[in-house]
């Protein structure tokens, strides 16, 4: 119990520390609001269930680095019950003889005791790795823009935080072992017990002191720091869920918004300053833990390029606490993201793979980032990597990047079928939508005529674009020239739903396409059913359209999941079946499934130079392959192929890429 | 400095192969800026950007060349003008440039004409040289580089790309002058550009405008008559791909290239 005075105080400090709280908040709450739109806080129900999910399971992080997730869900979890915990604390000081009564009190007890060990347990860990350890995976290679005061706020910003948890819950701790000993120990309480054992023969008044010393150090130091959360990564607590909560929803991982070109009023398109971002990504910064999860993952950073998602975050971070005032007050911020945020190079190096997407566990988006710059770099200052230029000419003028002026049918001329157009079979069941790789790049050809031979074996009543068929636009829109990427969508969209593609199945064995065509195009009225080619082979096998070939075995075969098919629009295991109905032995590389590895292609980097690192992307994904001791390693999309092969004419290694359709295909029946 | 910039709307010729003769590409067909032009554009505006002043665009073509006109103005020119007239059909490259060299002289006060080296379709060469003969001007042609250029004192010094090697040149302004590729690498328009552009008002002048007779442009003032136009036969072309890892086959390409006396 507190005395008069002491509650008295109480009230007085909770009260400061409102005022403070709500200062600080609202400071946080009006950057954010500088931001473009609007958080999306529709759908309310729904999206409180998100937030609590990512709360409870801590946006799924024992995916990766288990051993300290472990840990911090001890943390975690030890302080959502803390919020219990010091509700219960404050009672019991505040209302005389106050307690959770009978066998609910005792479990209490026995929670708050076990979770304030794992909580001290995990913080500890955390102090070590980052302050004696060092680390490797926390630190940033200084080829990387960084802010002039992140690399020592980061240190000061986790020693504040571990700190803080270490002294609230250590002295709730002690203070429950000096009451343990006042009230001659409690079975239910083990560890406090332990604590108390050696203050059991000190005298009840400084047993009383203890307890009353040790209550104010762990509420105060809450009261102290909460109006503080703004200011440090440990807001992530709740601003994680709360991003969670508010993001906009999107038919896939990696779906970009649009532009609304009509709109003559707009002035800005794209990110240039901070406050062209979107709310969402504004409250990016505020949740991010500095974890580098996303570096870890991303294929840029660990192939050497100037490219760290989450330097973008902390840059973001630090930068918004320099000016938070100036921000909070709406002063215009000048500063150009490129100049302090990422660097162009950075910038361009970006395969939009989403891995950092997929990874953060507070719901951060810095691909999201890099695209609203790419668009202001494009659509704006016209500035990006030269040979970009011909891609995007290509693309105008002869709608495909490869600037190529063939017919789009001549990868037909080998087969010994006939491959329908639209107009020869228009009562066609599935569009096979070919792409410009199928239809221009000699290794995609051979791609597009084996879907085209499984498809024909299997009696598909199928047909293509021909000549009206044009590139998606994929290109374009990845590389931030998105009002070219408009016109080609709406363009295409025509095309498309004039053949009445919008009634049936479109069958592309390019994941960009499919992505584009299959997810994006919804922004513009085009709502379509694509499949990936593997999807429906594997259907038709197990329909029981095809005949293959049991004696003519597949050897050991691992899967490479292309970033567009799996984690961007969630496809695994189609390809995985086809595979084994077509009578492969699967392998897998360390890097599977939603953690797989870009091979290099995407994010338009097909039609530029690699950015300068210290690996070439495709060759590390390729070793990653060739370590599986597969004799072959298929892939299930055009790129994916290119970037493989090259990587393995490079190895001069004796394994094979191929695409799943053609394995399928040698394995048909003859 | 006031730059003009001589641009033509020519066919996409890169297109040829989609089933079409020339004749009709000539007529229809999708349209683009002359490739060279896009160079003469970004020279003008590169020389603007370092001592001020202008860039005007002028084109001679039919009516929807001002699309044309309004890619290079989307790419940053500050005016364009058409001259377009039913009058001009047939013009053979004289006939072409007495009309041009009016439309410069009555822009006026210029200090320099910025023109392809040749056109994808027509490829006379000689439209800009016939320009500068008309205007009594300076010619230029087959610029590669602007070694040193001072609008006060009026004077000019450039680098031709030959045959046989390059050559520096100095002249006196005003200058009509030809560029190769090799010159710069023309900008992408950005979409703001592109908007802006579209909102620009392109006068288009007609043969009386510019003070001719019928009888000087157009088919009724040109020497030269197109009576039929073909597209190149096409050359049966045999692809080889080397294999072996980089090193192996660019030896083998090296040894193939010696082999056939191209190297
Ligand atoms: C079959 C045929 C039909 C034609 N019909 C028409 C017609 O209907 N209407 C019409 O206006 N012209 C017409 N012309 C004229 C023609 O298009 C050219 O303008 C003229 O012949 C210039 O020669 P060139 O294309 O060989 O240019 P070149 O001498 O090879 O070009 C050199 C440079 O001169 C400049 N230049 C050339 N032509 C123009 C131009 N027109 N405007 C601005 N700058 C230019 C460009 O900078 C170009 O890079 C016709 C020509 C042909 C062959
Ligand atoms: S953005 Fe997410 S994954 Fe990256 S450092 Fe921040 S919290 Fe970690
Ligand atoms: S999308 Fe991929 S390449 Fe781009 S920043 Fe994220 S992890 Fe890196």
């Amino acid at each position: 119990m507190l005395s008069l005075v002491e509650k008295i105080l109480f009230v007085i400090a909770v009260g400061v520390s409102l005022y403070y709280t709500q200062v600080t908040f609202s400071k946080m709450i009006t950057v954010v609001q500088r931001g473009q739109g609007q958080l999306n806080l529709d759908h309310l129900p729904p999206r409180l269930w998100t937030a609590l999910r990512a709360l409870v399971n801590q946006g799924g992080i024992i995916r990766h680095r288990p051993v300290t997730s472990l840990f911090h869900y001890f943390i975690a979890w030890g302080f959502i019950y803390y919020v219990l915990v010091n509700a219960v604390d404050v009672l019991e000081a505040f209302i005389p003889g106050f307690h959770i009564p009978g066998m609910l009190g005792n479990l209490y007890r026995l929670l708050a005791d076990l979770l304030t060990v794992a909580v001290l347990i995990g913080m500890t860990y955390f102090l070590v790795r980052r302050f004696l350890v060092n680390s490797a995976v926390l630190t940033i290679r200084d080829n990387v823009t960084l802010h002039p005061k992140a690399a020592a706020g980061m240190r000061t910003d986790s020693l504040l935080v571990g700190g803080f948890i270490w002294g609230h819950v250590g002295f709730r701790f002690l203070g429950t072992a000096f009451l343990v000993a006042l009230h001659g120990g409690d079975p239910w309480q083990p560890f406090a017990s332990l604590l108390a054992a050696p203050l059991d023969g000190l005298p009840e008044t400084a047993q009383l002191i203890g307890w009353h010393t040790s209550w104010w150090l762990a509420i105060g130091l809450i009261l102290a720091f909460v109006p503080y959360f703004p200011y440090t990564k440990h807001a992530h607590l709740f601003v994680g869920p709360f991003n969670f909560m508010t993001r906009p929803p999107r038919r896939a991982l990696g779906a970009l918004d649009p532009i609304n070109f009509e709109d003559e009023s707009i002035e800005q398109f794209g990110a240039t300053t901070l406050t062209d971002l979107s709310q969402t990504q504004l409250v990016d910064p505020f949740a991010c833990i500095m974890c580098s999860r996303c570096q870890e993952v991303c294929p840029a950073y660990t192939t050497g390029k100037p490219l760290s998602p989450s330097a973008l975050e902390i840059n973001k971070r630090y930068h918004i606490w320099d000016q938070m005032a100036a921000l909070a007050g709406g002063e215009a911020d000048e500063s150009p993201l490129l100049e302090w945020a990422i660097s162009p190079s950075a910038v361009w190096a970006c395969t939009t793979c989403g891995a950092c997407l997929d990874v953060c566990p507070v719901g951060n988006k810095p691909m999201f980032d890099i695209m609203d710059i790419r668009r202001s770099q494009v659509l704006m200052a016209s500035e990006f990597p030269a040979e970009l230029k011909g891609a995007f000419t290509g693309l105008e003028r002869n709608g495909n990047p490869w600037q190529m002026t063939d017919d789009r049918l001549a990868w037909t001329k080998p087969l010994d079928f006939a491959v329908p157009t639209v107009e020869e079979n228009p009562d066609f069941e599935v569009l096979f939508w070919v792409g410009c790789a199928g239809a221009f790049d000699p290794g995609a050809q051979e791609i597009a005529r084996a879907t085209a031979t499984v498809l024909h074996a299997a009696g598909v009543n199928f047909a293509v674009l021909g000549n009206d068929e044009t590139c998606t636009g994929d290109t374009a829109r990845r590389a931030g020239n998105e009002y070219l990427f408009y016109e080609m969508a709406l363009g295409n969209i025509e095309t498309l739903n004039a053949v009445g593609a919008d009634q049936k199945k479109i069958v592309a064995s390019c994941p960009h396409c499919l992505h584009t065509i299959g997810t994006e195009y919804a922004d513009y009225g085009g709502h379509y059913t694509v499949l990936h080619h593997t999807q429906l082979i594997s259907e038709l096998i197990g329909a029981g359209r095809l005949k293959l070939n049991g004696s003519n075995q597949l050897e050991k075969v691992a899967f490479h999941d292309p970033c567009y098919l799996g984690r961007h629009n969630g496809v695994y295991d189609a390809p995985r079946l086809t595979l084994a109905q077509a009578g492969a032995t699967l392998l897998e590389m360390d890097r599977n499934r939603s953690d797989s590895f870009c091979c290099g292609a995407g994010g338009a980097q097909m039609w530029k130079e690699e950015e300068h690192g210290s690996a070439a992307v495709n060759e590390t994904r390729f070793a990653e392959g060739r370590a599986t001791g597969a004799d072959v390693l298929a892939v299930g999309c055009p790129f994916c192929a290119r970037m493989m092969t090259d990587a393995n004419t490079n190895a001069g290694s004796p394994m094979v890429v191929q695409d799943v359709a053609q394995l399928v295909a040698a394995a048909l029946q003859k | 400095m006031k730059i003009i910039v001589l641009i033509k709307q020519v066919p996409d010729t890169a297109q040829l192969s989609a089933n079409m003769n020339g004749l009709q590409l000539m007529a229809s067909g999708p349209r683009i800026i002359n490739p060279w032009d896009e160079y003469a554009i970004e020279e003008g505006l590169k020389l603007r950007e370092a001592h001020g002043g202008s860039v005007t665009l002028l084109c001679l073509g039919t009516p929807d060349a001002v699309e044309t006109l309004k890619r290079g103005l989307a790419m940053g020119a500050d005016e364009a003008v058409l001259i377009s007239d039913p009058q001009l059909a047939g013009g053979d490259s004289l006939a072409t440039a007495r009309a041009l060299a009016a439309a410069i002289e009555k822009i006026g006060a210029y200090d320099l004409v910025i023109a392809g080296r040749s056109s994808i379709d027509g490829g006379n060469f000689a439209t800009a040289v016939q320009v500068a003969a008309l205007l009594a001007a300076a010619q230029l042609s087959y610029v590669a580089a602007i070694k040193a250029i001072d609008p006060a004192a009026k004077t000019i010094t450039v680098e031709r790309l030959m045959e046989a090697g390059r050559e520096t040149v100095s002249s006196k302004l005003p200058a009509v002058m030809t560029v190769v590729k090799e010159i710069n690498e023309p900008r992408y328009p950005s979409f703001m550009q592109i908007r802006k552009a579209a909102k620009k008002d392109v006068p288009v002048w007609s043969v009386a405008d510019l003070g001719l007779d019928a009888g000087q442009v157009g088919a009724a003032g040109s020497q030269v008559k197109w009576s039929q136009i073909d597209l190149p036969p096409t050359r049966e072309a045999q692809v080889e791909i080397l294999e072996g890892t980089a090193e192996e086959s660019a030896k083998a390409l090296v040894d193939r290239l010696l082999a056939e006396k191209i190297i």
